[in-house]
């Protein structure tokens, strides 16, 4: 197996020759070192149950509850019943409230003529790519469980996150990158639980970046001198292999070791993941982006398409946080600044991920934690609404052009074809290769699933 | 409790047969009557008949209401009905909602309820006979009905009393039969009954009834078929059968055997069969079996399911012969020599000096040995020179702070509540502080689980004894917080993860399953669950603040009994002050929404002053000390299964009881108080085996790294079994035995020489029995995350060895915590890591890295990822660095020579000298590092603390730091 080089290889083998070359059994070592490499790291990549369509996964969720039928879900009735008194509305009750039609107007996009708001007037344009299913559910009206629910499949106990469930099943293959990245500025709902392993190894514990000049805590060097940290780590790698050699056989050591070589690689390759001054003018605009900037919900769709490409497994990107978002339950007009904010960046993702050939294998999700109530709340806003709502998908196996599944004529209710938010989780796992009930885990005496005994592919979409 | 026989198929089936015979037209279930038109009553209005039925009217002699009365017959209903229905529905009572009803004879009824909503929606509970039958009920848009019901009932001294709490409710009229009526309404021609007579009843009592039906040993799939009721609702999978609909009847898919579903499992039915069954379903499935079934739940028999393993009782084995009679000095040695021997392994060498006290401080304290205390012990030639420093450590008050941790693990303790923003309870550090404390006094175990679950039910004799065991309930109180809901606050999660805890760290059985379903696995019922769920459903929780209701309250006070009086008038007096302030903001709030635009401003600077003065007002400190602790409600009661664990579906009330296959029994009627006491007595009984061995494996696995059972929170049929059963029970012997005292456990286990083995074994053992399963050598440990941060600290001579007493919370007044703005903090500090503020929903930075307890359910292993970011952390985390500062200043200062430093560095990180070697591998070190700096410029004055810096930043990195041989 080929070591590490901390330092430049002539300096390190000074260093070793000038410490006697009967510290180590090199054949021994190796023979540890290959015994623990492939087989038993946990994320090295594993074959799917079956053959798949998406090699990783771009999660881009939208905090606070977009509206379904301002963006996705075209009711022209809703537009005719404005003021009437038959919706369903108001914040977290069941109340009856006067209708509210949308503020925006629906045009067709594509050639596929799928209808979407003038709110996205980028995306509508790549909606041949896209897959709208417009009769998603889940079981709760508040933030905080929709989004657990949203992520985990769970509405109240913290279970591990969408992103940990495909870091498990697959691995990842980019060893010097984690397996599943989480971008994610400010905290959505629920905090850090959405990215969270919980019962499964830490390995596959989503790595939150929030941007800047440190994307990832502690990968910045802290010594100011140049190459002392390689001395430091050969000195650990030395003494390290010295200790292992006296303790034959224990793996866990020989992990420990080689993660250090990992962190190392990392501190260089994973800002140059982030590195965006390596893209052209040409892709900047495609995101709608200004050179040198290392913040935005543009430069997050451009570091996923980075990631993407260097083997990340799961990316997740959280737009707005648990106090700015999507929920505006006094004014819907307020629905297009947010709008405003992702459309370019997603559209921009998508046309780059086709322009580089990766939408072949790899596939985007959008999506939200409930939409909104055909009713008014508050003066001009509309409240919680998880009965039904849109979301999308595009790219590796996903049919694009078309929709699924119908709301009724306000969208308050699913009329067709409804898919649950674990039938969502199932259809996503089915695009990466993986059967959902038999990727488990045993944890406190039960086989867990990410949609515990629920979930039915959406075979219609699949291509 | 009595626990029904296994009756065989035959028999079943034998007395199925018979029945049929003796009621062709009746019910199909055993003995009962088919159900009959008892008495209906039209509330506010005359004699009618509805469905065929004479109702009485208001005038009725049996019926008293003081409710007002409305009658509004202009509304249009929805649905539509006929006319005489419209009528009784349209005149209705209302306000108070309270229907009496007397005279009525003893037996089973079925009670159906018409209500209806003349305007607004209104959301309400109805109770009946003071047992809530129908939670948080929407009444829905204007003109809305619905009959609701049947709640199957018993008269309480010949009376039925009928309530609604909440919204105003419209009561129209009552509907009762007698025996178990499932209320469809669904005439039956003769003809229909001949065929479902001849063709269907026959088919489904040979074919389905052992799998479905309430004789069944359980009910498969949730489904019986024994009566038209539970047949159209159907099982986990839904409708059995929608009359007049064959393609949508899972009955009619399961017989035809066209996909997955295939019933009979055994044998397709014959195609005349399936044909009559599908003609049956298609015409109407005309069903007369009116009286609506139920199973009561898994079938247990105790005396086989006792056989399983964790259920026998404990009994002291006999100590086993081994053949090397030189090797073991305790019993224990004996039994796992006698297992190394039988696998034809030999137990390992002796571990050196060094290893063992290192190995033996992190154990019972979490830090590395002293210098001094190294070296004493190596001067120590006594044989009992092992044993004083055993000694020495349990005696020390670190001993607590480690092992309580362990326990805090267990417990998945939290400084926050959990709801979705959070609260900060500061007074759950009291909870903390108890365990550590009972740890170090060494607190019998026995009163250990009873203070925890009913310390406020036991008094003490000195008033600090009372207060500490009203603290240790804190256990209770610290189970997790859900949503942001206060009136449909959702408790039944909170009290299935008081269940759930309970279960898993006393019991190590995960009760939590039966909430919604029988055991699957082990013998624990949804009665059971229910049967636990009543004594904490008579428990007062605290109230930590929620989102929308942000003021603790129900906090126990922790004051002496004489003074409690005085001080609870204070405290009244204080929030009836309180409320008044608040009154006055929302008061002016609500008077803004009608004030003119010119006068809005004034108004508004109204509502910041009194909002001040609440805020100032409800800022005062405390009047009495508090603690996140229990108490019993006011009036204990038993609680009703919630069928699929769904709360809006009531089912049967349960008597609070403990398994029985647990030993336990139901509580007794003259038990006035929740029935936690009872509860505490029955866990640690002296024939409910689990809770001794659960623990005493516990204590194992933190001494070896593996429990014997290596699934501690699991001695049920999905756990592992143990690899030394008997050592197990002599351990749990040895226990009782020794007043249930877990530092004399601690002795008796590290004097054994099993636990002195080094931890280095031989290629034959590695070969035969790589995972260690048997002890042929001591186990490498991790240190856990506390225990390398708190080495990193007391190296560098700054860890604080206070407590952290209460965290520096926001003061009460400013809370304004919501899932939007969730309460989030991380508070730094120098002290031992398990005073770190844990936060339940957002994980500690550092403790998310390193494997860190899960606050929001049960940790029994500590899992040991090795992870990059546990090595960038390592790398560059400023901790690492600044501590790496700190301990090579104390090397640097301590002396002049390299090889002297170099020493010392080794003593305080592995607690050994530095070989020749490593002395020359660091003077190779110091020179390259050195020549680097030269090379870049660097100020000769800086190189020696930049070299050494670096050099310790190193040695903290190594596997020799992070593991204990």
């Amino acid at each position: 197996m080929n070591r590490s080089n901390y330092t430049s290889p002539g300096r390190r083998e000074v260093l070793r020759s000038l410490v006697a070359g009967s510290l180590l059994m090199p054949g021994m070592l190796s023979e540890l070192m290959a015994a623990d490499s492939a087989s038993d790291d946990p994320l090295a990549p594993k074959p799917p149950h079956f053959a798949a369509k998406a090699k990783r996964v771009i999660f881009v969720f939208s905090n606070g509850g977009v509206s379904h039928m301002d963006t996705f879900d075209h009711k022209p009735e809703l537009f005719k019943a404005d003021g009437k008194m038959t919706g369903v509305g108001g914040g977290l009750s069941n109340q009856q409230r006067v209708l509210l039609k949308p503020l925006w107007e629906f045009r067709p996009g594509g050639t596929c003529g799928t209808l979407v708001s003038d709110l996205f007037p980028n995306l509508r344009e790549m909606m041949d790519e896209i897959c709208v299913i417009r009769s998603l559910n889940g079981n709760d009206n508040e933030h905080y469980n929709a989004t657990l629910g949203m992520h985990t499949g769970s509405f109240f106990f913290s279970r591990p996150s969408i992103g940990s469930w495909v870091s498990y099943g697959l691995g990842t293959e980019n060893q010097n990158l984690p397996s599943f990245v989480a971008l994610a500025p400010q905290m959505p709902y629920a905090g850090t639980q959405i990215f969270n392993n919980d019962f499964l190894p830490a390995y596959h514990q989503g790595v939150r970046v929030m941007g800047g000049t440190e994307p990832i805590s502690n990968l910045a060097r802290r010594t100011q001198v140049v190459g002392l940290q390689e001395r430091e780590l050969d000195l650990v790698d030395l003494l390290n292999n010295r200790h292992l050699a006296q303790r034959s056989g224990d793996s866990d050591l020989a992990a420990r070791i080689r993660s250090f070589e990992t962190a190392f690689h990392m501190q260089a390759s994973a800002p140059d993941a982030f590195d965006i001054g390596q893209e052209d003018d040409r892709t900047l605009q495609l995101y709608g982006m200004e050179r040198g900037q290392v913040e935005g919900f543009g430069w997050m769709c451009l570091v996923a398409r980075r990631l993407a490409e260097r083997g990340v497994r799961f990316i997740e990107l959280v737009d707005g946080s648990s106090s700015h978002n999507w929920d505006q339950h006094g004014d819907m007009a307020e629905h297009a600044d947010h709008a405003k904010n992702i459309d370019q960046p997603l559209a921009g993702l998508i046309r780059d991920l086709k322009d580089r050939g990766m939408l072949e294998d790899t596939l985007v999700v959008w999506t939200t934690e409930f939409g909104r109530t055909p009713g008014v709340d508050g003066e001009k806003g509309r409240g919680h609404h998880s009965a039904c709502f849109s979301s999308w998908l595009a790219g590796a196996g996903v049919k694009g052009g078309m929709t699924f599944g119908k709301t009724d004529e306000i969208g308050a209710t699913v009329a067709e074809q409804g898919v649950h938010v674990h039938d969502f989780h199932a259809t996503i796992l089915h695009l990466l290769g993986i059967d959902h009930t038999r990727l488990t885990f045993r944890y406190a005496g039960r086989d867990f699933r990410l949609t515990d005994v629920h979930g039915k592919i959406v075979r219609e979409i699949l291509s | 409790m009595v626990w029904e026989s296994r009756v065989s198929k035959s028999q079943v089936l034998h007395i199925i047969r018979c029945l049929m015979l003796t009621s062709l037209l009746g019910s199909s279930a055993l003995g009962e009557e088919p159900p009959s038109f008892f008495r209906g009553l039209n509330l506010n209005g005359s004699a009618v008949v509805i469905d065929g039925n004479a109702w009485e009217g208001s005038e009725a002699t049996f019926y008293h209401c003081q409710d007002k009365a409305i009658d509004k017959q202009e509304v249009p209903l929805a649905p539509a009905t006929d006319a005489d229905r419209a009528k009784m529905i349209r005149s209705s009572r209302w306000g108070g909602n309270r229907v009496e009803l007397d005279d009525i004879p003893a037996g089973t009824y079925s009670l159906f309820l018409y209500v209806w909503e003349d305007n607004n929606a209104e959301t309400y509970s109805i109770s009946v006979n003071g047992r809530e039958v129908l939670p948080q009920y929407n009444s829905g848009s204007t003109g809305h009905w619905e009959k609701l019901g049947p709640w199957f009932i018993t008269p309480n001294q010949g009376r039925i009393e009928i309530t609604s709490r909440g919204g105003a409710a419209n009561f129209s009229g009552i509907e009762i039969w007698r025996g178990r009526y499932d209320g469809i309404h669904d005439p039956i021609s003769e003809e229909e009954l001949a065929f479902f007579e001849k063709r269907v009843r026959p088919l489904l009592v040979e074919k389905c009834y052992e799998c479905h039906s309430a004789e069944s040993d359980q009910a498969e799939g949730e489904l019986l078929v024994d009566s038209r009721a539970t047949l159209r609702r159907g099982g986990i999978g839904g409708p059995a059968v929608v009359p007049g609909d064959p393609e949508q009847s899972l009955l009619i898919k399961a017989v035809r055997y066209a996909d997955d579903l295939q019933m009979p499992p055994d044998e397709k039915l014959s195609d005349d069969e399936i044909a009559d069954l599908e003609q049956w379903v298609r015409s109407g499935a005309a069903d007369p079996r009116s009286l609506m079934t139920k199973h009561s739940g898994k079938k247990i028999d105790i005396a086989t399911a006792q056989q399983f393993w964790s259920l026998q009782p404990i009994r002291k084995p006999d100590v086993p012969p081994v053949a090397d009679k030189t090797w073991p000095r305790t019993d224990i040695d004996r039994f796992v020599l006698a297992k190394l021997e039988q696998l034809g392994l030999n137990p390992g060498v002796d571990a050196d000096k060094r290893a063992l006290i290192r190995r033996a401080t992190y154990d019972l304290t979490g830090l590395p040995p002293t210098t001094e205390e190294v070296s004493d012990f190596l001067g120590d030639e006594s044989p009992l020179a092992f044993q004083r420093v055993v000694e020495r450590l349990l005696s020390s008050p670190r001993y607590g702070e480690r092992w309580g941790r362990h326990w805090l693990d267990v417990i998945r303790y939290a400084d926050t509540a959990g709801d979705n923003s959070d609260y900060p309870v500061p007074q759950m550090h009291r909870y903390r502080d108890w365990v550590i404390d009972s740890l170090n006094r060494d607190l019998r175990f026995d009163e250990f689980v009873r203070d925890q679950l009913a310390g406020d039910l036991r008094g003490g004799v000195t008033e600090q004894e009372r207060m500490q065991r009203i603290i240790a309930t804190g256990y209770l109180a610290n189970s997790r917080r859900f949503g942001s809901r206060v009136d449909d606050y959702p408790w039944h999660l909170t009290i299935e993860d008081t269940i759930d805890n309970l279960g898993r760290a006393f019991l190590g059985v995960t009760l939590s399953c039966a909430r919604c379903h029988d055991h699957k696995f082990d013998p624990i019922t949804t009665r059971d669950y229910y049967g636990l769920y009543g004594v904490f459903s008579s428990t007062r929780y605290p109230w930590p603040g929620i989102e929308l209701d942000k003021r603790q309250r129900d906090f126990v006070a922790l004051v002496p009994q004489e003074e409690l009086a005085g001080l609870r008038k204070q405290q009244e007096e204080r929030e009836r002050r309180q409320e008044e302030l608040d009154r006055v903001v929302s008061d002016l709030k609500e008077s803004l929404k009608s004030t003119p635009d010119a006068e809005k401003d004034s108004v508004k600077a109204k509502i910041k002053e009194a909002e001040q003065l609440a805020k100032e007002f409800s800022s005062q400190p405390p009047l009495f000390e508090t603690a996140y602790a229990v108490q019993d409600v006011e009036h204990p009661q038993d609680a009703v299964v919630q069928l699929k664990g769904d709360p809006a579906k009531p089912g049967d009330i349960v008597r609070r009881h403990f398994p029985a296959v647990l030993a336990g029994e139901d509580l007794p009627e003259s038990c006035q108080q929740s029935g936690r006491l009872e509860l505490a007595e029955w866990i640690v009984a002296d024939d409910n085996p689990l809770p001794v061995r659960v623990i005493v494996n516990r204590i194992w696995q933190y001494h070896f790294g593996r429990g014997i059972v290596p699934t501690p929170n699991d001695f049920g049929k999905q756990g592992k079994p143990p690899t030394h059963p008997e050592l197990l029970d002599y351990l749990a012997s040895h226990f009782r035995e020794n007043d249930w005292s877990i530092k004399s456990l601690h002795r008796h286990i590290m004097l054994s020489r099993v636990y002195q083995q080094s931890s280095r074994r031989d290629a034959q053992s590695v070969a035969s029995d790589p995972a260690n399963d048997y002890l042929s050598g001591f186990r490498r440990q991790r240190l856990d995350a506390e225990a390398i941060r708190d080495t990193m600290l007391v190296l560098g001579g700054n860890l604080d060895f206070s407590s952290s007493g209460e965290h520096p919370f926001p003061v009460q007044g400013d809370w304004d915590f919501t899932q939007h703005k969730p309460f989030k903090d991380v508070y730094e500090s120098n002290r031992r890591s398990l005073y770190l503020m844990t936060q339940r929903i957002q994980r500690h930075p550092y403790l998310a890295i390193f494997d860190g307890a899960d606050p929001s359910t049960s940790t029994a292993i500590r899992s040991n990822s090795t992870t990059p970011l546990q090595a960038l952390f390592l790398l560059n985390d400023p901790l690492v660095h600044e501590q790496s500062t700190r301990i090579a200043d104390r090397i640097t200062s301590a002396s002049n020579d390299l090889s002297e430093r170099v020493e010392l560095a080794y003593q305080l990180c592995f607690s050994r000298p530095a070989t020749t070697e490593e002395i020359e591998v660091a003077q190779r070190f110091f020179q390259d590092a050195r020549q680097l700096l030269q090379n870049q410029h660097a100020s000769p004055e800086l190189f020696e603390a930049e070299t050494w810096q670096a050099y310790v930043r190193s040695l903290l990195r190594l596997n020799e730091f992070v593991y204990v041989d």
